[in-house]
């Protein structure tokens, strides 16, 4: 007997779907001096999140947890053994070999992001520049294995992932769904992204301005 | 077993690498032939020119920024960022002994600034011109 249940709670799906446009715009204004200020923006968005996330590893709903996709390499390996012959199991929350992707982006995400603010703050030397770009593109390259683990997974088990990470729900059993879905603190989370971007393009606005009259106009004060 | 040795060795090659390149450092002139020995394969190469160098640097091209916008008109002084105003050290030679040290630091940058500046690439002739002027710089 299945029928639709939640499995992932409001704040586990803000996250996500903020993380995603964070990574990608960052990603994409990584080539300009023109999107720098976007691009050190959304790498601070990217870590505010993940902040949030390891937070929410402990506290929040069941498959949000991280001791719901702590698999051991054994258990990764029969996963995917087992989905290769087009067997695999499934999983209502994350399966085996997904969750090794979770645990390298949010490595991935953590490590490119400090080393980011590191540079910013020219605190960073040429090993720190050569090792954000390294960590930025491996980053790119486990989002694309991450898409396509998804794509496989929701024809082997014919469920659509991606629907299940905008609505919530998936078809299981009623007794493994979550109860709450927290939706007030999903809230709460894009109040505070939005009120970031805001608030930092509008100073960033103020700024530039005051750089471009000053070099034109004071060449001389250098200090 | 082996698996871990080929990691520790791929580890290893790469974390030398990185340790390595200082070992690479190069003169500003010695960039400065690399950039002429390309530059030269151009039919209607010139020869480097400082004067040339220093127009470019403060032209916009027809767009909004030049490279001054951001190294300012004097590259022996500091910067600032048109966007985000941070400080940049500054570009000469004279005044910042690390700068046109490093090839790899030199075309990275040039290819980012140049798309930034001029929307495309730099041709040889354009990078030693500019590297001339700054090498004629003085604090």
């Amino acid at each position: 007997m299945s029928e639709r249940i939640r499995v992932w709670d409001v704040p586990t799906r803000v996250f996500h779907w903020s993380l995603v446009l964070s990574f990608c715009g960052a990603f994409l204004t990584a080539e300009s001096e023109r999107y720098r200020d976007i691009h050190v923006m959304l790498g601070y968005t990217v870590l505010g999140l993940i902040a949030f996330r390891l937070l929410w590893g402990f506290f929040g709903t069941r498959y949000a947890r991280f001791s719901s996709f702590l698999f051991t390499s054994r258990e990764v390996v029969t996963y995917v053994s087992a989905l290769v012959k087009g067997e695999a199991k499934h999983y209502v929350g994350h399966n085996p070999a997904g969750s090794v992707a979770i645990w390298l982006l949010l490595f991935l995400a953590i490590s490119s992001g400090v080393t980011g603010v590191l540079l910013f703050q020219d605190s960073g030397g040429e090993v720190v520049e050569e090792l954000h770009e390294v960590l930025s593109f491996a980053m790119l390259a486990v989002v694309l294995v991450h898409v396509a683990g998804v794509a496989v997974s929701s024809i082997m088990h014919r469920e659509n992932l991606v629907r299940a990470m905008i609505t919530g729900s998936k078809e299981a059993r009623p007794e493994e769904g979550v109860e709450r879905s927290h939706a007030w603190l999903g809230v709460i989370m894009l109040l505070v992204v939005a009120t970031f971007w805001a608030g930092y393009s509008a100073v960033n606005a103020m700024a530039p301005d005051e750089a471009v009259s000053q070099a034109e106009h004071h060449d001389d004060d250098d200090d | 077993m082996s698996r871990i040795n080929t990691l520790l060795i791929l580890l290893l090659v790469v974390m030398s690498g990185l340790a390595i390149q200082p070992a690479l450092a190069e003169t500003p002139n010695q960039i400065l032939s690399a950039v002429e020995s390309s530059a030269k394969t151009a039919p209607e190469f010139r020869g480097f020119s400082a004067t040339r160098g220093e127009q470019f640097f403060k032209s916009t091209h027809g767009n909004d920024w030049s490279c001054a916008s951001c190294h300012t008109e004097d590259p022996a002084g500091s910067g600032k960022h048109a966007k985000t105003n941070k400080v940049i050290k500054a570009l000469a030679p004279s005044a910042n002994a690390e700068r046109l040290t490093d090839p790899a630091k030199v075309e990275k940058w040039f290819k980012r600034n140049c798309n930034d500046v001029l929307g495309r690439v730099c041709t040889p002739q354009e990078k030693g011109d500019v590297i001339a002027y700054l090498l004629t710089t003085r604090k």
